[in-house]
């Protein structure tokens, strides 16, 4: 292996798992609170994508407006889903199977945001410019500013989303919500409005990436397919509800692809990331951090 | 018997799962400043007629008054802000979060928040072992140690009054001294407490007055003393001595 190798190899994966687990942990977070698998988080990178080409293409705004945007946009987006598609449901949630039936009502939700953009913004891709042009070489591995932003803001979130939830009230609440529901609300805490919450703020970090992987790829009505199935791949892997189990899979993931880009070629990058998952998933079936009984923020 | 209005009432109250009754009829009242303990076989009702006045079920009939105004059917958190704290059975710690952060939850009412340094201090000084375990997930402690911090907590904020849910259950002999010792002192305080126990040999160092519950009624009440010096009271319900 070269130096160039090794360099495209850390590079890479760095980019991807970043990405990945942006994408990933608002999943997580929400399975880990409210029990339920979003099903409309790909939905939520879409619509990021959309308001960064509307910012960045058709406005020409300054990058952080179409950021800041994005945030504001899908977590209002992510707030009402969470209070027409799960909120109704939770005081039947004895009754019913609420992971099933959420799963369905996020689904019909995405299906349904969907349908709006193409209705709106019609088939055809949009594109959206990266957030900052140019790169860099590095012992001949070519680094765009763009991969590197969208690593580094990623990151930042992700600490960002682990200081909120160690530091302050609101992220003490929602992890003892997702530990032991009826002692959060024995201590005062409102879940009525900490759910919304929690997929409001779930929804805007899918929505920041989606600005990132716009500019990276495209804007369409199906831009959010590929990453919802990402995501739930990474949460599976990791092991559902767990963020460290979330973060792990994303960089293992990324590093699986990276390696197998480099050293195998694209063809066979995707093949062999899943069937690395695969034998995972077969002796770990709870993932590589899940608790084979439940799972904990 | 105290004129003062008391600080819980509860009236008529009737609980359950499903169509299955388990606390029927029952009525009672906290004065403040006092302990009452409601003692009881397994299964005959304590727990549910905790969870119902604290909000965690919905009653299916009768009425609880707190702090003079009309409680039951609403839900658990607008309860707790209200100034009620429940300690439920088996602690409700969160597990795998620190004891220090399990007891920061307990101030977690806006008004309670802002001072949740100062009280922590207060909680360490009253229970010192609690703050040796302070950086230690709570899923490690041993039983007695999840008590006192289930305890711990419950003072995390100004509560009128303290539901305390079998706080011996499980715990070897000296534990139980230990926790025991802990109400004492929350109860020397003049702090409400409405407690329930299964164990009856410790309650006299804290009981004001004791009800006595089979089935989902009160079929006894007086002090502790009263209740023990009743043959039949005590064959039937509190065991031979």
């Amino acid at each position: 292996m070269s130096s160039s190798d090794l360099v495209a190899i850390v590079v890479t994966t760095i980019v991807f798992g970043s990405i990945y687990g942006l994408v990933s942990i608002g999943m997580t977070l929400i399975y880990g609170t409210l029990r339920i698998l979003d099903m409309s988080q790909g939905s939520m990178v879409m619509v990021g994508g959309f308001v960064g080409w509307g910012i960045l293409t058709v406005a020409t705004w300054n990058p952080v407006v179409a950021l800041v945007a994005a945030f504001v946009v899908t977590f209002v987006l992510g707030t009402f889903t969470e209070l027409i598609s799960v909120q109704p449901l939770m005081s039947r949630r004895g009754e019913i199977d609420f992971e099933m039936v959420t799963f369905i009502t996020t689904f019909a939700v995405a299906i349904v945001l969907a349908n709006l953009a193409l209705q709106i913004f019609g088939p055809f891709q949009k594109n959206v410019p990266p957030l900052i042009h140019g790169g860099v070489s590095i012992l001949g591995v070519h680094l765009d500013y763009h991969s590197m932003l969208m690593a580094f803001t990623s990151i930042l979130l992700m600490i960002g989303l682990g200081l909120f939830l160690s530091r302050t009230r609101w992220g003490f609440a929602i992890r003892a919500v997702a530990q032991d529901l009826d002692a959060a609300r024995l201590m005062g805490v409102p879940v009525g409005k900490l759910y919304p919450l929690t997929m409001g703020l779930a929804s805007a970090l899918a929505g920041i990436g989606g600005v990132f992987l716009g500019a990276l790829y495209f804007a369409s009505p199906t831009s959010g397919d590929l990453p919802l199935l990402t995501a739930l791949i990474v949460v599976i892997f990791g092991g559902l509800g767990s963020l460290k189990g979330t973060l792990y899979a994303a960089y293992i993931i990324g590093l699986i692809q990276a390696l197998a880009i480099v050293l195998v070629g694209t063809t066979w990058s995707l093949p062999i990331l899943y069937g690395v998952i695969l034998l995972v998933l077969i002796f770990r079936p709870y993932g590589l951090f899940g608790n084979p009984s439940e799972a904990r923020l | 018997m105290s004129d003062a209005a008391p600080i819980l009432d509860v009236r008529g109250l009737t609980a359950g799962y499903g169509d299955t009754v388990v606390v029927r009829d029952l009525s009672l009242s906290v004065q403040a400043g006092k302990c009452v303990v409601i003692i009881g076989p397994n299964g005959h009702g304590k727990s549910t007629l905790l969870r119902a006045v604290s909000g965690l079920m919905k009653p299916m009939a009768g009425e609880v008054w707190f702090d003079g105004e009309r409680i039951d059917g609403e839900q658990a958190e607008t309860i707790a802000h209200r100034g009620m704290v429940h300690i439920p059975q088996g602690d409700g710690l969160f597990a795998d979060m620190t004891v220090e952060d399990n007891l920061l939850m307990g101030s977690f009412p806006k008004e309670s928040w802002k001072d949740r340094q100062a009280t922590i201090e207060r909680v360490f000084e009253l229970f010192p072992i609690v703050r040796d375990k302070r950086a230690q997930r709570a899923r490690t402690l041993s039983g007695g140690e999840r008590r006192l911090v289930g305890l711990g907590r419950g003072l995390m904020r100004e509560g009128s009054i303290l539901l305390i849910d079998e706080p011996s259950l499980g715990l070897a002999p000296v534990m139980i001294d230990n926790v025991y010792g802990a109400i004492r002192s929350i109860v020397e305080a003049h702090r409400t407490v409405l407690l329930v126990e299964e164990n009856f040999t410790h309650i006299g160092e804290v009981a004001d007055k004791v009800h006595v519950l089979e089935t989902g009624s009160i079929v006894r009440s007086g002090s502790l003393e009263a209740l023990m010096a009743d043959r039949t009271v005590v064959e039937t319900y509190l065991g031979v001595l």
